[in-house]
């Protein structure tokens, strides 16, 4: 199935709100969506939120007889599935563009800057080496994917814990974790792919585009950090003319973003290694809430109202004048909209009916809806469950006629 | 293959002119178009040769390996063959576009070339049962223009002339096994045999007659061809007929007659050539694709 | 970094370039009668090869049709005996995809493909002797058999490799200090604007040294992109005389 083409109005809005240097869902431009990281009960597991992206990624490890170039390193490998849960235009078993350049770029972001000691899971020299096999599962696809991937692949491997083992002779022994305790992979230092897209020939920047925004961009360009402000990996894509100084500013935001980011996985690493501890339940159920379905869980957009009052009178106006210039409005019958040449538009004076009441309550409407917003979240922190069941009813009244 | 479509007409004028030993670009039935031939092009290769004939550019690099000999024979190396039809000659070869035809040439190549008898695969050895020779020979299509079998033999005739193989000294370990070290001196080298290695010549039926190294317009015209690999003695050592059509018994013993007579006339001065470039040595300017 | 020094303590490289030296580049266009437009280069030891067809019509799937520009499609393999050690495939492999898409990145930026709505351009490079650089050698090798087709750019795409071993960069590095470990930046420039149509970079260097590893790149882009423009001319009086103009 192919994606659903984006209309040009939509290309349009998108990239004039980006003109005036708003985003649709409020954020500042170099500002990051919500980021949330979750560990599952296994070693190793992570799942990545951010925003609505969200990926899993699983490492796993195996013992092979090492390449021969290097007989006493251990061996990376990286492994991305683009599932079709995650969006209908992805295909399974196919290999596509999109594919090839996230997994490589994940490949030069987390096994060229050497950031796992490789040498370290060596077992014996020539013979026996670990696999550390890092696969990621993309589960839902809205925009910024690589920097998704990269946070789950990185902490991942920062929380996998491989078997010990021991060596008598030419036997090697693997150890289960209730034998011995399971070790820890040795990280030097945590690359992070911060991805920046550009819009109108370069002139606009964004960080973390979201899927509409990657819809109408130009062009990517990936940084890869540490948060010793190495650079560990650049890579531009799509075909987008970049300058010097927007290459280097670019690296500076990155190394800003790339420290907050790796605060957030340390401390979740933290909080899940003292649940551990603590014998708290811990693991991926924990971390959903109960009760809920997630589905109708709705994300509160900040709105920005300060400029509010002017606009709605620049409505108001606009629809005074149109008011004017309708010739003989035909009044229908109720309930009915008549659209035609000459013909006033019945929706549109209905909707000047609203306005003019806004009008009347112009001074002080801002604060009327903040009160409402308030008092909405009031009642959802008293009796979630039944709001959700209320919305669920909603639906249903929604559903009917269309399957009847 | 860039394809080409001629018009009936055309077909006619192409097939009056073979009646009457005429071909479009003036040459007779029996007839080569320009050749151009090149060794030693690709310096990380043991053996290299770049041959073009009229339009037609292949690139053939050879590279030595050490490998296990094969059980059945275990005093002989072996070849193993690769036809790369890159895009770069049609894009109709773009992905696996190539790959039908690329197996198709490199089975033919096995056929020819790969038995003692063509080449001196007992020099290929090394130990026996334990080590031996393997040379890949990997062809590359550039440009299509006809007559690739012949082209690529020839190619690959001059590229084996040109393959020199590090010296092979060959002791007794310390405990008892065999050691065996390879000379880093780059002209201490052993060179192959080319005596016997055949070249492919390409016969077209084209309406009554058959003509040498078609062109495109050419096959266009032809119904079916005989390919015949011929050593330099004249002998035929292996021999196949393509293409949809049919031959008649006259015309295949015509035929086989001709190919032998082109084949012996085609390796004197194929030999005299790559020898007369041997000869020039290091003073040689490499032209490659810059001439 | 295995024992190798890459840079000597006298300033000298590994193959006697000083660190801002390029290798010597040769290039011939119009290599082949067949295709719209083909060019060979050699930049230093690496070889490689690039023809161009197109435009024309889509071929396949019309799908991929664009209304408004010329669909650019590459496709970049290397013989199998290019390398030191024989490589099994010629293209498809990851790390091939991955350079096939580049090379279509870079030209997307550069081509002006709005000036042919829904056709195609064919790139093909085929690399015939690895020795370090091949993007950026095809690259340059596909931007002169694009000119040779008679397809306009914006301007030339010069594209080199560059390195940085003890705070030095080294332009247009080889395929020992390549695979020697440190980082390498590969950048596709157009040389005019100084816009940057690709930017890559592997391994690890700090965020201070980005400036003058960028400052490096370009300045070698800029002197590839003269000998480009000394191949363009003089193939272009080659051809006027033959045609007798």
């Amino acid at each position: 199935m192919r994606d659903t083409p984006l209309s040009n109005c939509e290309r349009d809005f998108l990239l004039k709100a980006i003109e005036e240097k708003k985003r649709l869902d409020g954020r500042q431009t170099y500002d990051y969506r919500n980021i949330k990281i979750t560990f599952g009960t296994d070693y190793g597991c992570c799942f990545v939120d951010l925003g609505k992206t969200r990926v899993m990624a699983q490492v796993s490890c195996e013992l092979v007889t090492p390449k021969e170039s290097r007989p006493n390193e251990g061996i990376m490998f990286f492994n991305l599935e683009l599932s079709p849960m995650a969006s209908p235009a992805f295909e399974l078993g196919r290999s596509s563009e999109l594919l090839v350049k996230l997994n490589r770029q994940l490949e030069r972001c987390l096994r060229n800057s050497k950031c796992i000691d490789t040498e370290s899971l060596c077992v014996v020299s020539g013979e026996k080496v670990w696999q550390i096999r890092v696969d990621v599962h993309m589960l839902n696809h809205d925009g910024n994917l690589m920097d998704a991937t990269s946070i789950a692949a990185i902490a991942a491997l920062s929380h996998f814990k491989r078997p010990d083992v021991g060596i008598q002779g030419d036997e090697v022994t693997v150890y289960s974790p209730e034998e011995r305790d399971p070790i820890a992979l040795s990280i030097y230092h945590m690359p992070i792919c911060v991805s920046f897209s550009f819009f109108q020939q370069g002139t606009y920047l964004l960080v973390d585009p979201c899927e509409r925004e990657e819809r109408v961009m130009d062009g990517l360009l990936m940084i890869a950090m540490n948060k010793h402000r190495e650079i560990c990996s650049i890579q531009s894509s799509g075909g987008i003319m970049l300058l010097k100084e927007q290459v280097l500013r670019c690296s500076k935001i990155a190394s800003v973003k790339v420290s907050e980011i790796t605060d957030l996985i340390t401390k979740a690493l933290e909080n899940d290694k003292k649940a551990r501890k603590e014998g708290r339940k811990c693991g991926f159920a924990e971390s959903m809430p109960q009760e809920r379905i997630t589905a109708l869980k709705t994300y509160e957009t900040s709105v920005e109202m300060t400029d509010l009052t002017k606009q709605a009178s620049d409505i108001v106006e606009s629809a005074h004048a149109r008011a004017e210039i309708a010739l003989s409005p035909v009044l229908p019958a109720p309930g009915m909209g008549q659209v035609g040449t000459g013909l006033q538009n019945a929706w549109g004076l209905e909707d000047e009916d609203d306005e003019d009441d806004d009008d009347d309550e112009d001074g002080d409407e801002p604060e009327v809806t903040i009160v409402a917003e308030k008092r909405g979240n009031k009642e959802k922190r008293e009796r979630p469950v039944v709001i959700i069941s209320d919305s669920e009813e909603e639906e249903v009244v929604i559903l009917n006629p269309e399957s009847s | 293959m860039a394809t080409v479509q001629l018009s009936e007409a055309e077909k006619v004028y192409v097939l009056h002119g073979i009646r009457d030993d005429l071909r479009v670009d003036g040459r007779s039935c029996e007839d080569y178009r320009h050749m151009e031939i090149e060794t030693d092009v690709v310096s990380n290769t043991d053996g290299s040769a770049k041959v073009t004939l009229g339009h037609t550019a292949v690139l053939v690099g050879i590279k030595a390996e050490m490998g296990k000999p094969r059980p059945a024979q275990p005093a002989e190396g072996y070849l193993e063959f690769f036809v790369d039809c890159s895009a770069n000659a049609t894009p109709e070869f773009e992905g696996r576009g190539g790959e039908e035809l690329g197996t198709e040439l490199t089975n033919t190549l096995y056929r020819v070339f790969n038995n003692k008898r063509s080449v001196d695969l007992a020099s290929l050895c090394i130990s026996p049962g334990e080590h031996c020779w393997l040379l890949y020979v990997d062809v590359l299509l550039l440009q299509c223009d006809g007559n690739l079998y012949d082209g690529i033999s020839i190619a690959i005739k001059a590229a084996l002339f040109n393959t020199k193989l590090p010296k092979v000294l060959i002791s007794e370990g310390e405990e008892g096994g065999t050691e065996i070290e390879l000379s880093d001196d780059p002209y201490d080298s052993v060179r192959l045999s080319v005596d016997n290695v055949p070249c492919i010549v390409t016969l077209c039926k084209v309406g009554p007659r058959h003509v040498v190294d078609a062109t495109l317009q050419e096959k266009a015209c032809s119904v079916a061809s005989l390919i015949m690999a011929v050593t330099p003695a004249g002998t035929c050592t292996c021999m196949r007929k393509v293409g949809g059509g049919s031959l008649d018994p006259e015309s295949f013993f015509e035929m086989t007659e001709a190919g032998r007579r082109v084949g012996r006339a085609l390796h004197g001065p194929l030999m005299a050539l790559l020898s007369q470039e041997e000869a020039l040595g290091q003073k040689r300017q490499k032209v490659g694709f810059l001439g | 970094m295995a024992g190798l020094e890459l840079l000597s303590d006298q300033g000298y490289r590994l193959d006697g370039r000083k660190a801002t030296e390029l290798r010597k580049v040769q290039a011939r266009m119009g290599v082949f009668a067949q295709a719209d437009g083909s060019a060979y280069i050699e930049q230093g030891n690496t070889k490689a090869l690039a023809v161009v067809y197109g435009p024309h019509e889509m071929r396949g799937s019309r799908s991929r049709t664009l209304h408004d520009r010329a669909v650019i499609n590459c496709q970049y393999s290397m013989a199998t005996f290019s390398t030191a050690e024989r490589k099994r495939r010629p293209h498809g492999d990851r790390k091939s995809t991955e350079m096939s898409l580049h090379l279509k990145q870079t030209f997307e930026a550069a081509v002006m493909t709005q000036l042919y709505p829904r056709s195609q351009i064919d790139i093909y490079v085929k690399v015939l002797q690895a020795d370090g650089g091949n993007y950026s050698v095809c690259v340059n090798a596909a931007t002169l058999a694009v000119i040779d087709a008679g397809i306009p750019m914006r301007d030339y795409v010069c594209a080199c490799t560059v390195g940085f071993v003890d705070e030095t960069p080294l332009a247009d590095l080889c395929f020992a200090e390549e695979s020697g470990g440190g980082s390498s930046l590969a950048l596709a420039l157009l040389p005019r604007g100084g816009q940057i149509a690709l930017l890559q970079m592997d391994a690890r260097l700090h965020q201070d040294h980005l400036e003058a590893l960028m400052e490096a790149a370009m300045t070698a882009c800029k002197g590839v992109s003269k000998v480009l423009d000394e191949v363009v001319r003089q193939h272009l009086q080659e051809v006027s005389v033959l045609t007798g103009e």
